[in-house]
């Protein structure tokens, strides 16, 4: 089958990027080379752990040195080419590793990729070769054709965000609306942003697919599913009520253990993580809601039943009634009931 | 005197400049610039510590795995000691088990990482072993020249040792499955068995390859020395005069014994050694002494914050960030033991577990098959680039041995408790005492009303890229840099003064050509950009900055990690 701009997208969300990936890998590798066109990517970092780069370095199939010597290059006639600038992997330091960020602005109109990786701070708690990450980000953007945000620090502000937020830290999303720049960023949060869903990602900018976005503007071919509804393997336990108390012993859901599942959207058990080898759950521990805006807040503690988990995480006015539903319904009326009485007994006791 | 700034340096994790102040050697030869002192600096801050306060303590270790996303797991192993002291809890001995093989999996990719993408482009370019270098011509160049063919085979293996972290942890990096008193993950004899299998993969590369590629850069050291002796008319014997520090080695231990965890957390209340782990404690100063845990203090004179300097960090308050501080230059505050300067990371870690002479046996953990041995000697006493990267070749091969230990010993404790559950505690003190990859590392954390009271971190590039302290000395790193060569010449012509001959064969390229390693580099260097890499412009003059980075990066810098509290 060949492999269309029209059924790109239709096919990663109806296989799961890791399946797709696998079963049109060689696809994928001939539909970008058809592009013969050198791509430009500078990859920034900001307040950032660099866990997303790590992330990237673990993806299997395409393994980097594939993407980047095969897909990025493609036939532009230059060998081996690292993205323009990636902090993290490039060769250059110093004054020269600057020099590769000015030329990517310079790089063919149309191709310009900017991946950003990291929250966005307050001026003066970032500063790379004396200049401010902001300048270093809005300076990049105007020239960018496709802006791709990973992990949680640079979609929702992830954990250095988190409350009190010491250096006011957010999302290059949330940056951007501030400061006037209307451009269409594309969100892959988890913490920190699987490989697989970046591939595929730039694989769709590359070859010229549109990727849908949700209201919180990650793509919907990753994004749209429950995790506790609609994918995880334990959900039969806990419809027969039969629960994990202590971590790593027993068998059961991880519910009680803290597991937000039922509040989190994202095909983790699906794609799962290092070359599909696992995700958290699948291992024994509870999902922490990482793909979600307002992590680590909402989400803590993380080892407890949130008691108002349904209205603290979802916002109304922000989500469609059917998600809404899907979800109350989801978590079941016992759920429900005990955590609307637990709400009540706050209330009480304040 | 000049001034040469390296910002960012790259190929690290965090946002690192250092500023080196130059002076003139004048020898037989001629005029040499060298640095006289070195100024590190980190460049972000994020606050983590304050923002843990207030929280379930049990959140604290997935919280701060997020200080740093290359060793992520080491911070969570860190914190997670921490919090089980705090909550008197002890992890089951197949708890230990399970964890041992986790961290030792990811030690494994971290050490890999480093020692091929990280410090192995200069390490290759300078020791002219194609291997090593980055496969700058392309898939074609790795095949036909051999260029970076194990530069790619290492992304290859450190990928499959991240892939046991992910099985046992769920994913890499950050991983989820750790619990005071235990793991979440219950481990399966269909686990163990799949970890074998990668194992076995991954033990033969380290042995083969990796010990190997090392053997030739050591190989090409000797020459490294006498052409630079010669160039420069001064006695440098090879990457062993360079990046030579104070000498002082600090280590907290690794790996404890599962059947011994007492031992393991005696060092919490008095001086030790952890001799029961794989490896040890200590702080070496010429000799091995005990560690103690009251000699730690840090400083910040030199560091944005108006906290008060020289306390112990059960003492230290949430940072109070001043950007706008006198004579402050860095975001990193500088831990002292004893008030002196110590150097931590895997050399460190080799020195106070078997001092200067190491002997590692390169036995097939499943064919039985005997290579010899791994033996390596201290070639400077005062720590250097070349022992740097021996030690963490070293650490990988010990811990890709010992994997196959804690497997086996997993297997007989399989179908036993995993974790104790225990309470949560309403006020108390804990702390965790672990290594990164690069280095000692230190949490605590204070428990009031059930929640997180105070929280500190004490990290391996504080130790290592700290600034000058109260005393005015300056950070190990800071010292290893005096002295440096900053060669005004492109790297491909310190290639070519290394290495004049031509003895470089490009015709399986189609090009009939014997070409000198200098010319080689040169059309693959131009072509990626990179003809000017290296190089810093100061008043007109160009200074190459290759062996100061060779030195920076064999410290193995980590700066998000030393800037969770600090702007560099
Ligand atoms: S609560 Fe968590 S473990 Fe339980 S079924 Fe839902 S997603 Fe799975
Ligand atoms: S399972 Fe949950 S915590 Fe784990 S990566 Fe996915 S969204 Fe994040």
């Amino acid at each position: 089958m060949k492999l269309t701009r029209r059924n790109f997208v239709k096919l990663v969300s109806a296989l799961g990027a890791s399946a797709f990936l696998t079963t049109y890998k060689s696809d994928i590798v001939a539909a970008l080379e058809e592009n013969k066109d050198y791509w430009h990517i500078a990859w920034l970092n900001g307040g950032a752990c660099t866990g997303c780069t790590i992330s990237f370095a673990q993806t299997a199939d395409p393994d980097i040195l594939q993407i980047l010597t095969e897909i990025l290059v493609g036939n532009s006639g230059l060998p081996i080419v690292l993205p323009d600038y990636m902090e993290t992997i490039h060769l250059a330091s110093g004054s020269l590793a600057e020099e590769f960020k000015e030329k990517w602005k310079s790089g063919k109109a149309g191709k310009r990729i900017l991946i950003v990786e990291g929250v966005i701070q307050d001026p003066g708690y970032c500063v790379i070769a004396g200049k401010d990450f902001r300048e270093h980000v809005l300076d990049a953007v105007r020239y960018a054709d496709a802006i791709i945000a990973v992990g949680q620090c640079a979609t929702f502000g992830g954990i250095p965000a988190a409350k009190p937020n010491p250096t006011n830290a957010k999302g290059l999303a949330d940056f951007l609306k501030e400061e006037g720049v209307s451009k269409e960023v594309i969100n892959l949060p988890l913490c920190p942003v699987n490989a697989d869903q970046l591939v595929v990602t730039l694989a769709a900018v590359i070859i010229g697919a549109k990727v849908e976005l949700d209201d919180y503007g990650r793509p919907k071919m990753f994004f749209s599913t429950n995790m506790h509804n609609d994918l995880c393997p334990y959900r039969p336990y806990y419809d027969k009520g039969q629960f994990i108390e202590t971590p790593g012993e027993g068998e059961g859901c991880r519910y009680k253990i803290g597991c937000k599942g039922p509040v989190t959207w994202t095909d983790c058990p699906l794609r799962k993580w290092n070359n599909s080898t696992s995700y958290c759950v699948e291992a024994g521990a509870p999902c922490i809601g990482c793909s979600e805006p307002g992590w680590p807040d909402k989400f803590s503690p993380f080892y407890e039943e949130v008691p108002n988990l349904t209205s603290a995480i979802i916002d109304p006015t922000k989500l469609g009634t059917g998600i809404f539903g899907a979800t109350l319904a989801g978590i079941g009326v016992h759920a429900v009931r005990r955590s609307l009485r637990r709400r009540k007994e706050v209330e009480e006791n304040e | 005197m000049s001034n040469v700034v390296i910002d960012p340096v790259t190929r690290i994790e965090g946002h690192l400049r250092v500023e080196m102040h130059t002076k003139t050697l004048e020898t037989s030869t001629g005029k040499w610039t060298v640095v006289d002192k070195a100024y590190c600096s980190g460049t972000m801050f994020r606050g983590i510590e304050i923002i843990l306060k207030g929280r379930d303590p049990r959140d604290a270790w997935i919280i701060t795995q997020r200080i740093c996303g290359v060793c992520p797991a080491p911070h969570a192993e860190a914190s997670m000691q921490a919090i089980e002291a705090a909550f008197d809890v002890k992890p089951t001995p197949l708890a230990i088990l399970v964890r041992n093989i986790l961290h030792g999996a990811y030690y494994i990719y971290d050490h890999i990482i480093h020692t091929y993408l990280l410090i192995g482009p200069e390490l290759g370019v300078l020791a002219k072993y194609p291997p090593m270098v980055p496969p700058a011509l392309g898939k074609e160049g790795i095949a036909k020249l051999n260029l970076g063919s194990s530069y790619a085979q290492a992304l290859d293996i450190q990928r499959k040792a991240n892939e046991i972290v992910a099985m046992w942890g769920g994913k890499f990096p950050h991983h989820q499955t750790e619990y005071p008193g235990g793991m979440a993950v219950k481990p399966t004899a269909d686990k163990i068995a799949k970890t074998l299998s990668k194992m076995t993969e991954i033990w033969s590369w380290v042995a083969n390859v990796m010990v190997r590629d090392f053997t030739k850069i050591l190989e090409a050291n000797e020459r490294i020395g006498e052409a630079v002796s010669a160039i420069l008319d001064v006695d440098f014997r090879g990457l062993q005069d360079l990046g030579a520090s104070t000498g002082n080695f600090l280590s907290y231990g690794l790996f404890p014994d599962h059947e011994n965890y007492d031992d393991w957390l005696s060092i919490l209340y008095s001086p030790g050694y952890r001799k029961s782990a794989l490896i040890q404690a200590g702080a070496w100063d010429g000799e091995r002494k005990a560690f103690d845990l009251k000699k730690i203090e840090e400083y910040v004179k030199y560091s944005w914050y108006d906290n008060a300097s020289g306390l112990h960090p059960s003492e230290e308050d949430l940072p109070k960030p001043n950007k706008e501080k006198s004579d402050a230059y860095s975001w990193l505050k500088a831990p002292r033991y004893d008030k002196k300067v110590y150097e931590v990371g895997p050399l460190a870690r080799m020195i106070n577990t078997f001092g200067m002479k190491w002997k590692i046996p390169i036995t097939n953990p499943v064919t039985g098959e005997d290579f010899g041995y791994f033996e390596y000697e201290v070639q400077n006493p005062q720590g250097s680039v070349i022992d740097r990267v021996a030690a963490r070749v070293a650490m990988t091969l010990l811990i890709a041995n010992k994997m196959f230990d804690w497997l086996e010993e997993a297997k007989s404790y399989l179908g036993e408790k995993v974790t104790v559950k225990k309470d949560k505690v309403r006020e108390r003190e804990g702390f965790g005492l672990w290594e990164a990859p690069r280095g000692a590392l230190l949490h605590y954390i204070k428990v009031r009303d059930y929640k997180i009271d105070r929280y500190q971190a004490v990290v391996p590039s504080t130790w290592n890229f700290s600034p000058r302290d109260d005393f005015g000395q300056a950070g190990a790193a800071e010292k290893a840099l005096e002295g440096t060569w900053l060669p005004e010449m492109s790297v491909a012509e310190i290639c070519d003064a290394i290495y004049p001959e031509k003895d470089i064969d490009l015709s399986p390229l189609g090009i009939s050509k014997v070409v000198s390693w200098g010319e080689a580099l040169t059309p693959a260097l131009k072509q990626l950009g990179l003809a000017r890499l290296n190089i810093e412009k100061v008043n007109g003059n160009e200074y190459n900055t290759t062996l100061a980075l060779l030195v920076i990066r064999s410290f193995d810098p980590c700066i998000a990690c030393a800037v969770h509290v600090l702007r560099c």
